[in-house]
């Protein structure tokens, strides 16, 4: 454990410079194009609209009971959202060691700037959106207290990506096939989720695989506190705080064994 | 910080390097997954300890794969020790690879309030040290554009820019003396030296011994990952001397080609080079045999062609002919001068009357200097051989002067 915490220390020291190469990281996503900084918050945002129109205009689809809300398109996008962000910020995290392999050989830089930079900067992105949905969700309930739940779930996301984009950036150093595999997992993540159909609709046998996604808890969360103004209930924070804990661990190990020959990788 | 002195502003104890060589990155992870040691081990540096002081200047030597890099990569913090502790005060600036972590999209200003901040100098002090910088590279207009526009010469002058742009407390160079065309060099050497003066430590890492000589108060040699020698520069360049030529001769004797450098016209204004390397009076037999020197006096004429009204220096050095120095002389050193010619070119005549080596075969280099000594501007290394008969036939090879009573 004294691994993360030098690791953490040693980001505090250099939090300016995180704050630098996560601005740079923002601007590189949209450098060269007329539209700039629209362009990483209009994809996301086109395909929530695109969610909308098809589920809830178009083919108006209606879930059984025992759903948060009633309309397809308006429970997906609560859901796909902060699966989306997860996405962006997993993958991208995980492949940031590699890809400033060539800036931490040659400047005496700590490894955990960049897998943090790239998770601050799909937070950026995606932080923002969550708040406008959440504005849009509020005449389907009314403005409750338990809205005010969103930050916290919003921050354990965040600290939920940087430590898994960070662990799997130092596998995917070590055998650059852990990429490909997780890319994989988290194109097929969003079925083992309840984002698609409430959790209620799957078969009782097989829920339990849905915890196996560290997203599921939240969200849970999410969907409670937007469609329904309800606080989360006990199980998504502890689910949540759960897979935090069991990543640290492993992140601590990852990183105590790899400390002194991570750049060499790369 | 339990450093010794106030002054000391590096303090370097056991310091190693191992690198885990895994058969296959697979096995990396598994080693990485499990715990478990599945590799070999390669130390590429091994219990190293010293001090450094402040204002010295220390060349690292060393041959090629002795883990002179990295030593240096460890004390600028790029790479990490495996064993041993390491002390720094201050700023440490490395000039290790110039340019790295530029992106090629921005422009050069992005870049430089960038990199900037990769070296800890945040965006405020930059701007105030942006006009100096700019001056520095001389790069004018061109900083606004994307630096993937940019030359190699041109990235390279705007990094070493940036990384000396503020006066650090150590400074470590790995070869870098030798970036862009000679007029960046010699600002390259002009701004080492100012450091220098100014009290920064100073630790170098050359394959050059001539620069080391010149440079350095201390030396560092690394043989095989480990400290052969620390102390005062001539023991260890002598001692790192012996061991290079016992090197060389295990190795197969090879006579050097002798590929005289291509002539260039006096006219042709561009860098500073040597024209023209002459020796009177030697005759070639042509029996495949280096040319015989008749007579008794050496007299090499140099000429060479300087840069703009600067007054260069010239350098001569002259070994047996496997390479084993006799001696090495240089204008500055002898508070000597080439003399201007009409047509702009430089020229000095070295004369050794009497030549008092034995007889044998010898071979010559010429070198040119900018007019402080430091930077070389051209060399003409073992360009000639030439054999010596010394008509008295007594073994040795120098003579020295003497007196018989």
């Amino acid at each position: 454990m004294s691994a993360l915490w030098t690791e953490a220390l040693a980001l505090r020291r250099a939090r300016s410079l995180a704050w630098v190469l996560t601005r740079r990281e923002l601007a590189q996503r949209h450098q060269g194009t007329a539209l700039g900084i629209v362009w990483p918050y209009l994809q996301p945002l086109l395909t929530v609209a695109a969610y909308y129109l098809v589920f809830d205009v178009v083919f108006a689809m209606r879930l059984g009971e025992g759903a948060p809300t009633r309309a397809v398109g308006a429970f997906l996008v609560v859901g796909a959202l902060p699966w989306m962000a997860f996405c962006d910020a997993v993958s991208r995290g995980m492949n940031s060691l590699i890809d400033a392999g060539g800036l931490l050989q040659k400047n005496p830089l700590p490894p955990v700037l960049f897998p943090t930079r790239s998770v601050l900067a799909s937070s950026l992105i995606y932080g923002p959106l969550m708040l406008l949905v959440a504005l849009a969700y509020i005449p389907a309930h009314g403005l409750r207290p338990a809205v005010l739940a969103l930050f916290p779930l919003l921050a354990l996301q965040v600290l939920m990506c940087v430590l898994l984009a960070y662990a799997l950036a130092i596998l995917s150093a070590a055998l650059r096939d852990v990429a490909q595999l997780v890319n994989f997992f988290l194109s097929v993540g969003i079925y083992l989720s309840p984002i698609l159909f409430p959790l209620s609709l799957f078969p009782e046998r097989w829920r339990w695989v849905l915890w196996l996604n560290p997203m599921t808890g939240l969200v849970q969360g999410y969907q409670q506190v937007l469609l329904a103004g309800a606080w989360p209930p006990a199980s998504v924070w502890w689910v949540t705080l759960a897979w935090i804990a069991l990543l640290a661990v492993a992140l601590g190990r990852l990183v105590a064994r790899s400390r002194d020959q991570l750049v060499d990788w790369l | 910080m339990t450093l010794s002195t106030p002054d000391t502003v590096l303090h370097v104890e056991g310091l190693g390097k191992e690198y885990k060589l895994y058969p296959s990155p697979r096995a990396r992870l598994k080693a990485l997954l499990t715990g478990r040691a599945t590799h070999r081990s390669h130390w590429a540096l091994r219990d190293v300890s010293f001090t450094l002081h402040r204002g010295q200047c220390i060349g690292v030597i060393g041959d090629n794969g002795a883990g002179k890099s990295t030593l240096l990569k460890l004390l600028a913090g790029t790479l990490q020790p495996s064993t041993g502790r390491l002390e720094r005060v201050g700023r440490v600036t490395a000039i290790l690879e110039l340019g790295a972590g530029f992106h090629p999209d921005f422009s050069g200003r992005d870049n430089l309030y960038f990199g900037g901040s990769l070296i800890g100098i945040p965006r405020e002090e930059m701007a105030r040290l942006e006009p100096g910088i700019i001056e520095f590279c001389e790069l004018g207009e061109a900083l606004d554009r994307p630096v993937k526009t940019y030359s190699s010469g041109m990235t390279v002058r705007l990094a070493f820019a940036l990384v000396t742009a503020v006066q650090p407390d150590v400074l470590i160079i790995d070869e870098a003396l030798a970036v862009g065309d000679q007029h960046f060099q010699k600002k390259c050497v002009e701004r080492i030296t100012q450091f220098r003066e100014r009290g920064c430590t100073i630790l170098f890492c050359s394959h050059s011994p001539y620069h080391v000589r010149h440079l350095c108060d201390a030396a560092l040699w690394l043989d095989g990952g480990l400290v052969q020698q620390f102390g005062e520069t001539e023991a260890v360049l002598a001692a790192y001397d012996v061991h290079t030529r016992k090197a060389e001769a295990t190795a197969q004797p090879e006579l050097p080609l002798q590929a005289a450098p291509v002539p260039v016209s006096p006219a042709d204004a561009g860098s500073a080079c040597i024209l023209a390397v002459d020796v009177a009076d030697l005759h070639d037999e042509g029996d495949g045999q280096p040319p015989l020197l008749q007579g008794q006096d050496l007299a090499v004429t140099i000429t060479a062609r300087g840069r703009g009204g600067e007054r260069p220096h010239i350098g001569f050095m002259i070994e047996q002919s496997q390479g084993v120095g006799i001696t090495s002389l240089a204008t500055h050193e002898d508070g000597a001068a080439p003399v201007r010619l009409p047509d702009g070119t430089w020229r000095s005549v070295l004369t050794f009357p009497d030549l008092p080596l034995h007889s044998g075969s010898y071979v010559i280099s010429a070198f040119l200097f900018d007019e402080t000594g430091l930077a070389v501007y051209d060399q003409w290394f073992q360009f000639r051989h030439f054999r010596f008969i010394y008509p008295k036939p007594l073994p040795g090879l120098v003579r020295l002067a003497h007196r018989w009573e």
